[in-house]
């Protein structure tokens, strides 16, 4: 496989792969003014319908631009597909975005690998429709390619590459998805002990681990507290708080904002009613008679009373 | 359009028959254009490639499509990556395509299977690729379930041609 970090040294008429479009002929390696900016564009055509494509010159490794693979690539891209690594991705996003990244870099293998990997998780079950445009994606852009390559008919290439995926004669095989969960579990084992990193020592928070270290001052004489100290490794961040006796016998801190005391009267009263609150009222005032609605009576005075015998 | 050239001998009502299976497959006209004859040294069995390549011109327009009808045995071709079974052999995204029928007895006979091959190679020359789905006439004609299928294609491919032929500049 040519070196995509290698400059690339492209001449009038060679024969390129631009990623994602295909194979193309260069016509033309020119400077042009763009935007003010005087820049050398290369001229490709593409073989398939003649569309026209410019790339200033300067980019042209940034994009991925190849030249057309080699005779020896497309025996090993042959050996690749004889090989028996029917490995198939059943997530389907992790899927979706290795096979979009294979077709974006451009690399022969690259859409080889996305052929093969979806031509066998077609032996499990039928593609879903995008998956299946872009596998006819890239087995047009694979049988152009090594059309170009062998210098031959595209229908022979295509050909090439089905008498391994379909071997003549013989049926497909059809799978299940164990077998290939299976794998998948056995490989997913593999990379979590790597990512996780279970050998290393895992550094936990200060708060957590202070009620243990609380326990074994409380319990030690106070000769050993120092040796105590010395032995325990010392942690970083702010040292724990000391509780008091009553908060290591309650339970396990929760998180948020603390509960409010609240006092034994309001525990043992009623639970509030909403709206306004009633009004206190006097012994008394509870064994009087409802109180009546409208101008209060006038108080009568005795001497009012005299006067009123008197006029009888 | 499709225009079916023969080079040899075929019975006319059954080449009307297949006509209009090719016309129910692809939506666009299909006729007999007439008998001709291959050039007299090439040699049994065919060499597919070779004979397309020599095979008299008939008159068509742009964007028709050219089918030969041989009952002649074709040779299989050597691939780098092992040898193909040919029964045919189509000029992918152009407009010529070689069909052999040896092996049927007759039209009538083998109607399903040469109607079968013919629309894979018309596919190719719509520029289909092989299909994945075994019921599919794109399916890779070497596999042993390849003959038992009927002559139609699976809903990827139809729409595709159905695209392709929407598309075709005349």
């Amino acid at each position: 496989m040519p070196d995509a970090s290698a400059p690339l040294s492209i001449t009038v008429n060679d024969r390129v792969v631009y990623p994602n479009q295909g194979v193309c002929r260069v016509t033309a390696i020119e400077p042009m003014e763009v935007a003010g900016q005087r820049l050398t564009f290369v001229t490709l055509r593409r073989e398939e319908d003649g569309a026209l494509v410019r790339v200033p010159q300067a980019k042209v490794v940034a994009i991925g631009l190849r030249k057309v693979a080699t005779p020896e690539d497309v025996a090993s891209i042959f050996a690749f597909l004889k090989a028996d690594s029917d490995k198939a991705d059943l997530d389907w996003k992790q899927r979706a975005r290795t096979n979009v990244e294979r077709m974006t870099s451009g690399g022969l293998l690259g859409l080889t690998e996305v052929v093969k990997g979806l031509a066998v998780l077609s032996e499990l079950r039928p593609l879903p429709t995008k998956e299946r445009e872009l596998y006819d994606t890239a087995r047009h852009l694979l049988v152009a390619e090594l059309s170009a390559a062998l210098n031959t008919a595209p229908c022979n290439a295509e050909d090439a590459v089905d008498v391994i995926l379909f071997p003549p004669g013989r049926e497909r095989p059809k799978r299940t998805a164990e077998e290939f969960r299976q794998r998948a579990d056995v490989e997913g084992l593999e990379l979590d002990e790597e990512l996780l990193g279970l050998d290393t020592d895992l550094e936990l928070p200060a708060e957590e681990e202070a009620p243990s270290e609380e326990e074994a001052a409380e319990e030690a004489p106070a000769e050993e507290e120092e040796e105590a100290a010395e032995a325990a490794p010392r942690k970083r961040g702010r040292p724990p708080k000391p509780k008091p006796a009553e908060a290591e016998a309650a339970a396990p801190k929760k998180r948020g904002r603390p509960p409010k005391a609240k006092p034994e009267v309001a525990e043992a009263a009623a639970p509030k009613k909403r709206g306004r609150p009633p009004k206190a009222r006097a012994a008394e005032a509870e064994a009087a008679p409802a109180k009546k609605r409208g101008r209060p009576p006038k108080a009568k005075a005795e001497g009012a009373e005299k006067g009123a015998r008197k006029k009888k | 359009m499709i225009r079916v050239v023969t080079l040899a001998s075929y019975d006319e009502k059954q080449l009307e028959k297949f006509c209009r299976v090719l016309y129910t497959a692809f939506g666009v006209g299909c006729e007999h254009t007439g008998p001709l004859a291959l050039p007299p040294d090439l040699k049994d069995p065919l060499d597919a490639e070779q004979a397309l390549a020599r095979a008299p011109l008939v008159r068509s327009y742009a964007d028709d499509k050219v089918l030969y009808l041989t009952p002649r045995k074709l040779k299989d071709r050597e691939l780098p990556s092992g040898t193909a079974p040919t029964t045919g052999f189509a000029l992918y995204g152009q407009d010529k395509a070689l069909l052999s029928t040896y092996g049927v007895k007759d039209l009538e006979a083998g109607q399903k299977l040469v109607a079968r091959h013919a629309m894979q190679l018309l596919g190719h020359l719509w520029e289909l690729h092989h299909c994945l789905d075994p019921r599919c006439a794109m399916y890779p004609p070497w596999t042993p379930s390849y003959p038992v299928g009927d002559a139609a294609f699976c809903t990827f491919c139809r729409d595709k041609s159905e695209q392709k032929i929407r598309l075709a500049k005349s």
